[in-house]
């Protein structure tokens, strides 16, 4: 490893610093500029290719470009949105170029996984968003930056500082495999994005469907997001500077009940339905506080972002080298998170026929985190103790049996400190014009050491940190944990690329191998009585005694067989075909390997003799695929059955360390496949002013793994099993238009909008067992079920009917213990499938799901002379949330919401939605369940763009302010703190509980180029 | 630069080729865990597995449980020996229990049947791979023998607490879990044969207490449940066979000072964990992991604060005004086993209470009632953390109590009512004579009402007196007097669990009632 370390660390300061070769020719020197032909603009970083070599060069920011080339050669001008343009040369030393617009607008190149293909050769369905609609937005992960975007593409998102948003590519379709989508950076396959400065990103490219996935087959179930990052452009060098500070708070929050409210619901419970004792007595009121423990524990937090890059480049060798650093304070108390990024791009062409690259990423977190159940503990807390008072604490443990949740903050400090170098190596050979071999070598070191300290406090006696004795909130000693986890993967692809045109024949087949190998090792110690100094948070200090040590690791390997067929005829028949064979340490031999197929294919309509004539379709392309694909994002160990060890008791006084077996594992575990059909149209209109897309698509996941609930009579420590025994279904179309429209010179617009629906459904669950989940605590049970027929996650809870307004209601309803005002419950079932007149757990019915059933985005640009104006816009309907804060009531005299105290059933102002005062947990029914549709304005961005006259004088090349509001307003229904909840359990994901609110940010920024 | 060309064309090409790797590679065994194969290789594994197997005493908290505290809730609360406690809304489903409105998804029992069946299946594994194994036959014996033994007493707690069961006694493959075999209950009656079974054989295969280690399975502890179960089935002969042998193998004898049997150190010779007359118990100690301890054990039965106080615990199972009135003048046991909570009295003139509290053993004081919830408590489940053992970190919740599963008393009052059964009231009185000497008591005649009344206050909180009153065949009439709403016919025993009733496809039926 050591050697390994060496061998990086050389590499980088060879690439790093040895710019520049000698591959010196006899040529001429071409200098130019590239201009839009309609509007004389500049074109900036126009590609700029000499024919039949991989020489080239890009323009600049005005445009200009220079190259050293042969004096006959031909030059190849190709620039997205343009027609290519090929030129002689004819011993032109200079040369002014103007592009035309292409009547294909839709021709970018698109990354679509060992290799890249002409948008309209290809046959899946696929979108890109450029690198600087992600930069643009004050976010973290690239993928945030995106949501609402893309149809079919479900971004959840966390104000949580260094969250990574859970992604949904066409819905959910696996329950315990991981349904996050693959992401590919430079082509290294990796679950996290967090590392990656977005001011870095070229491009997003995702890929939808198996046609365009099957490339990735083992891991393309859920999706792939490939992220293509900048590189040096030939000419001169080239600094940008692009900055954004601002500020962040929640979005939304639930407001509490004060003491006064929140005295009078507990008496009132109390003394009318419960023991008639008075709860909170007058006095207690009187000399307590009146605390907002949402406004104890949050703040507004401060977010900055700084990046710097430096690029260019000879014919020979480009660079792209850049520094980034993001701090997001958050908004609750305590949290602090920086990221600081370096990255070193570079590319030699050392011959005409070899290409040497190192793409090099270092980035370093410090995190201080939250434990996330604050937010749910400061619902909780009682509103008539202090927060805090001096040095003093209030005891709320005291009140109602919770933790004071800044104490819980102040007294913890917990720190995450990552550093992850993510790079590769890749050599293109290209002996023949037809034929690329390629091998790529990539690394991806992920090292992260958390330090959690406790500090020691007490809640009696003289160093009582209370301003009240007692209560159960204490740490008689200071506990400290340090644990460093180190990861490291490496991935070796080896591929030959054959390109050739035969007449009206053209054929690009990919044939390769990769592997990849993944270890983990995981160190943590606990030790006690640890100093409060945090010079002293080491292992080495603080009490043997109860000190812990543990050592934990990790490790798989996956080999694959990859191969891809684009074949076109005339440009109008296209035909994709892909194979990957998949093999993984993750299954046991017997079912080890996995086979992906995948075919593809296009009718380019608008290229066809009969379409020449017409002027209203620029595009029209009908393409159809099917593919299957797989997932083996299960846990390393699932198939072996592994003993228990260190099983204590105790003979003689003395410990004796005992084996078991708790866990049965289903030694036969096999792949997850997933089948899907897709059709899709592209379409253009007068001259592609006018463009959008429709899919429809057909997934289903076939012998997905899931816990399956096993008798206890076969001793499995917690009775569940995991095995392949569900099928999931994801059915759904997707639709997107875009009307970009240039009025005059001073006034250019753009509007684009896209719709998805989806179906979720579980089908042929192993005979019929449903999964239940999401346990809210006390007497509420399970509040989800998944069952055939019924979305993952679905809600199974009873159908709250109203309130019971007197007793003649009661006595004609299957509750004749209620009493007026209470809750009043459909009676749907009973044992024998009828009504029975009691409410028990046969009433219980399915209520909707978290999924949503739409999802859709509007995002426009406006440009006015200097003047630029971004809106983009995210919603979501069909989802429903169930309030798991409300629902889990943990004890009686937990504070409750304002508008549960101020609009509860009384006799006299009696309600219909809310119930009587209760210091009783309600049972699990629809009085929880809320819609979790919203809309939001995701981003509204306003830049000036300081006159290029001015700039001159000062050397800039570019210079642009910007405010931006992030998360300006949201539409939603819900009461809890945000619609939008990130979980990776699909059975769960729709209960509220212990989340990050959602965060509003506005800044200002700044971008400069010199 | 042709030559390169060629070279590394080559080399890029070859590495294709080569890149695909060998089968090895895709060989990854487990890191930093054993997998079955590799444990089976250890000569001693037999040994370990047997280890594991009484590791299962340890089951516990509010998970999965064996003997521990949901098993001792379930017991006692269910019985006129103790109430739910803690604060009124806490722990519903014990209150169920307690108000016998307990239905087939109260999470104990479905807790108590998982923590039981796992325990068997381990139980039932170790018996596998020693059966297989080539230690010397008297070793393995031995081994086995202590395995069935545990065996026969979880067992023995699921056909008391269910009635029949599915039998379980060797490893079902998962693809059998599904079977009739294992999803249809066995009758009551093939239930307590596999108990017998397992008990027989380790009486006859185990070594006398003092020529073993601590705390593993003895011949007088297999010998001692023998006599339970052979009295549950009014065997009279053989509870008389088997508590004899127990007396006369000499190795036990009461405990001079009765509070000092709960104790964990001895107090001048007597008392502490696993005196004179300690037959079975469960070994609890320090270690790292503080998990060779059962759960909440003592924390969950701890007094509760009510504020102002840094409390022992959680108040559940608190004993009943019944049981504080069941024990005659001047018993030593009562205040033995209940840490009765000292009312708040105000001075007359209206200043601060009056600082009165209960000062326990070890000198610590709790307040009087208005700081602390519940007015008594199970003294039995005390665990010190002033003058006994305590956990490296502050975890309360597993405190090392050792819990008494079998005692000496027992073994004399069995046999008492099996003379007395016989017709032998004066054997009995002798026997009875014992057991209230020690508590302060004068004898009484040796009747089988009188035991039964003995049995109450001498093994109160400790698993025994609601099986005690079914067994005695009237639970019904005691239970319903003190205000509980006993069902006969029904709630002699306790619904299976819903949940594992809908595994079985409905093949496990339900008990009468439910």
């Amino acid at each position: 490893m050591r050697k390994l370390y060496t061998n990086l660390l050389g590499c980088i300061l060879v690439f790093f610093f040895i710019l520049g070769n000698a591959f010196a020719q006899g040529s001429i020197t071409v200098k130019g500029k590239v201009t839009d032909a309609i509007n004389g603009e500049a074109l900036i970083g126009v590609s700029i290719k000499l024919k039949g070599s991989t020489q080239g060069t890009s323009t600049d920011v005005s445009g200009a470009f220079t190259i050293n080339m042969p004096s006959n050669g031909i030059l190849i001008f190709t620039y997205i949105g343009f027609v290519s343009t090929e030129i002689p040369i004819n011993n032109q030393t200079t040369l002014n170029v103007k592009l035309k617009t292409s009547s294909a607008a839709l021709d970018e190149v698109i990354v679509v996984g060992y290799g890249t293909q002409r948008k309209s050769d290809i046959t899946g369905s696929v979108a890109r968003i450029k690198g600087a609609d992600i930069a643009s937005q004050p976010v973290l992960a690239a993928t945030q930056a995106i949501q609402g975007k893309i149809a079919g593409v479900q971004i959840i998102s966390s104000g949580d500082p260094n969250s990574l948003p859970t992604v949904r590519i066409r819905g959910t379709g696996t329950m315990k495999a991981g349904a996050n989508p693959l992401y590919v950076v430079d082509g290294i396959l990796t679950e996290d994005i967090r590392n990656i400065n977005n001011a870095d990103i070229v491009s997003m490219d995702i890929l939808k469907d198996a046609s365009a996935t099957a490339i990735y087959g083992m891991r393309a179930a859920n999706g792939v997001l490939l992220i293509t990052t900048k590189k040096g452009k030939t000419g001169k060098m080239v600094i940008a500077y692009d900055g954004q500070a601002g500020i962040k708070e929640a979005a939304h929050l639930v407001n509490m009940a004060g003491p006064s409210q929140y005295a009078g619901y507990l008496n009132e419970a109390s003394i009318y339905y419960g023991t008639g004792d008075e709860l909170i007595t007058a006095a207690q009121l009187q000399s307590g506080a009146n605390t907002d423990w949402y406004d104890a524990i949050l703040k507004k937090g401060i977010q900055q972002n700084h990046n710097i890059s430096l690029s260019g480049g000879t014919d020979d060798v480009t660079y792209f080298i850049s520094a980034g650093y993001l701090s997001d304070k958050g908004i609750i108390e305590t949290n602090d998170f920086n990221r600081f990024t370096l990255r070193s791009n570079n590319e030699y062409n050392a011959a005409k026929w070899l290409k040497l690259s190192s793409l090099i990423s270092f980035s370093r977190l410090n995190n201080r985190t939250v434990d996330l159940n604050a937010f749910n503990i400061a619902y909780r807390a009682a509103p008539y103790i202090a927060s805090k008072i001096g040095e003093k604490y209030g005891n709320t443990s005291l009140s109602n049996n919770v933790g004071n949740p800044l104490l819980n903050l102040e007294k913890a400090d917990n720190s995450v400190l990552g550093n992850r170098l993510q790079g590769s190596f890749a050599a293109d050979v290209k002996p023949v014009s037809w034929l690329t071999l390629r091998s790529s070598f990539g690394v991806d070191l992920d090292f992260l050491k958390s330090t959690n300290y406790g500090y020691q406090f007490n809640n009696v006696g003289a160093n009582s940190i209370f301003l009240t004795e007692g209560g159960n909130q204490l740490r008689d000693k200071s506990d400290l944990t340090v644990s460093q986890n180190n990861a490291t993967k490496w991935v070796w692809d080896n591929t030959a690329t054959f390109a050739k045109v035969l007449d009206k024949h053209s054929f690009n087949i990919l044939a390769g191998i990769t592997s990849e190998q993944y270890k983990f090792n995981g160190l943590t110690g606990k030790r006690v009585n640890v100093p409060e100094n945090k010079d002293q948070w080491y292992l080495g200090i603080g009490s043997t005694k109860g000190a812990t040590n543990d050592n934990t690791g990790d490790k798989w390997t996956r080999n694959s067989y990859i191969s891809r067929l684009n074949y076109a005829y005339d440009n109008k028949y296209l035909l994709t075909a892909t194979f990957r064979a998949d093999g993984t340490s993750r299954f046991p031999t017997q079912n080890r390997w996995g086979y992906f197929p995948s075919v593809g294919l296009g009718w380019n309509i608008a290229e066809e003799d009969f379409m020449k004539g017409q002027k209203t379709f620029t595009t029209l392309k009908i393409r159809g695929s099917w593919g299957r694909v797989g997932n083996d994002q299960i846990a390393t160990n699932v198939y072996f059955p592994i003993a228990a060890i260190n099983i204590p008791y105790f003979y003689n006084n003395v410990e004796y360390s005992g084996i078991a077996f708790n866990q049965l594992p289903d030694k036969n575990v096999k792949w997850e496949t997933t089948e899907e059909y897709d059709l899709g149209l592209d379409f253009g209109f007068f001259n592609n002013r006018l463009n959008g897309e429709l899919d429809y698509y057909s997934k289903t996941t076939r012998d997905a793994l899931i816990d399956i609930r096993i008798p206890a009579i076969l001793g499995d420590i917690d009775g569940l099993y995991t095995t392949n025994a569900s099928n999931f279904t994801n059915k759904g179309a997707e639709f997107a238009l875009n009307w970009t429209d240039k009025v005059n010179d001073d006034w250019s617009y753009n509007i684009g909008g896209n719709v998805a629906y989806n179906k979720n459904a579980v089908t042929r669950l192993n005979g019929g067992q449903a999964l239940v989940d999401g346990n809210t605590g006390g007497n509420q049970g399970n509040v989800t079920k998944s069952d055939n027929g019924q979305p993952i996650g679905s809600f199974f809870i009873y159908e709250a009917d109203g309130i019971f307004q007197n007793v003649d209601e009661i006595a004609a309803s299957a509750q004749k213990d209620a009493l007026p005002g209470d809750l009043r419950y459909k009676d749907l079932s009973g044992p024998d499938g009828t009504p029975d007149g009691i409410i028990n757990e046969s009433d219980r019915t399915f209520m909707g799901s978290y999924q949503p059933k739409y999802t859709f985005g509007i995002n426009g640009n406006v440009t006015f002379k200097e003047f630029d104006l971004g809106i983009s816009t995210y919603g979501t309907t069909g989802g429903k949330i169930y309030n798991g804060k409300k629902a889990s009531r943990n004890d009686q005299r937990d504070n409750l919401e304002t508008d549960v105290v101020n609009n509860r059933w009384t006799p006299d102002r009696p309600s219909k939605s809310e119930p009587r005062a209760t210091l009783s947990q309600l049972p699990a029914s629809s009085y929880f369940l809320e819609k979790g549709d919203f809309f939001r304005i995701n981003n509204l961005t306003l830049g000036f763009t300081i006159p290029k006259a001015t700039l001159s004088k000062f050397s800039i090349e570019r210079l642009r302010i910007y405010v931006a509001a992030q998360n300006l307003a949201t539409i939603t229904g819900y009461s809890g703190f945000t619609p939008e909840i990130t979980s990776d359990r699909a059975t769960t994901a729709g209960i509220e509980s212990s989340i990050y609110p959602t965060t509003r940010t506005f800044t200002f920024g700044v971008n400069i180029g010199l | 630069m042709k030559t390169n060309k060629y070279i590394i064309t080559c080399i890029t090409a070859g590495l294709i080729v080569l890149s695909g790797c060998s089968k090895d590679f895709l060989e990854v065994s487990p890191q930093g865990q054993l997998t079955e194969d590799q444990v089976l290789k250890d000569p001693n594994a037999a040994n370990q597995l047997v280890g594991g197997v009484y590791s299962t005493l340890y089951f516990g908290g509010f998970d999965n449980t064996t003997v521990g505290f949901l098993f001792e809730c379930l017991n006692d609360m269910a019985s006129d020996d103790t109430d739910k406690g803690s604060s009124p809304s806490d722990f519903s489903a014990g209150g169920e229990i307690d108000n016998f409105t307990v239905t087939a998804n109260n999470f104990v029992l479905n807790n108590i049947w998982q923590g039981h069946y796992s325990a068997i299946n381990r139980a039932n594994k170790a018996i596998d791979v020693l059966t297989q194994s080539t230690f010397d036959e008297g070793v393995k014996n031995t081994l086995i023998g202590e395995v069935r033994f545990l065996r026969g007493i979880y067992y023995f707690n699921m056909v008391r607490c269910f009635g029949g069961v599915p039998k379980v006694i060797r490893t079902p493959d998962p693809s059998e879990g599904n079977s009739d075999e294992f999803q249809t209950r066995s009758t009551k009656e093939e239930i307590y044969q596999v108990i017998l079974d397992d008990l027989q054989f380790a009486a006859d295969n185990l070594p006398e207490k003092g020529s073993t280690e601590v705390g593993r399975a003895t011949k007088g502890a297999a010998q001692s449940y023998l006599a339970k179960v052979y009295m549950y089935q009014k065997n009279w002969a053989k509870v008389l066979e088997n508590t004899t042998a127990v007396i006369n193998s000499g190795r036990y004898n009461l405990v001079n000072d009765y509070s000092l049997i709960f104790r964990e150190n001895a107090v001048g010779n007597d008392g502490g964990n696993n005196n004179v007359e300690s037959i079975f118990e469960v070994q609890t100690g320090i270690n790292l992991g503080e998990n060779a301890v059962s759960l909440l054990y003592s924390n969950g039965q701890g007094p509760r604060s009510k504020g102002g106080w840094n409390d022992l615990g959680f108040g559940i199972n608190t004993p009943s005004s019944d049981l504080a009135n069941a024990y005659e003048a001047n018993d030593k046991r009562r205040a033995a086993s209940i840490i009765f909570i000292n009312p708040t009295v105000i001075h007359k003139d209206g200043g601060n209470p009056l600082n009165v509290g209960t000062v326990l053993w070890d000198g610590f004081r709790i307040p009087t009632q208005d700081s602390v919830e519940n007015e008594r408590y199970n003294y039995k489940a005390f665990h010190s953390s002033l003058k006994e053992s305590p956990q490296v970190s502050n975890n309360k919740d597993s405190k090392p109590k050792n819990i008494r599963l079998m005692r000496y008393a027992d073994v004399l009052l069995m046999y008492a009512e099996a003379q007395a059964n016989l017709g032998n009231s004066g054997e009995a009185e002798a026997k009875l004579k014992l057991v209230r000497n020690r508590a302060g008591l004068v004898t009484v005649a040796g009747t089988v009402a009188n035991i039964w009344n003995e049995r109450r206050v001498e093994l109160a909180m400790e698993q025994d007196r609601f099986f005690d009153l079914v067994r005695q065949g009237r639970a019904g009439t005691v239970l319903r007097a003190k205000g509980k709403a006993f069902v006969d016919g029904k709630n002699e025993l306790f619904p299976i669990p819903q949940a594992q009733r809908d595994l079985s496809a409905g093949r496990l039926t339900q008990n009468p009632g439910y």
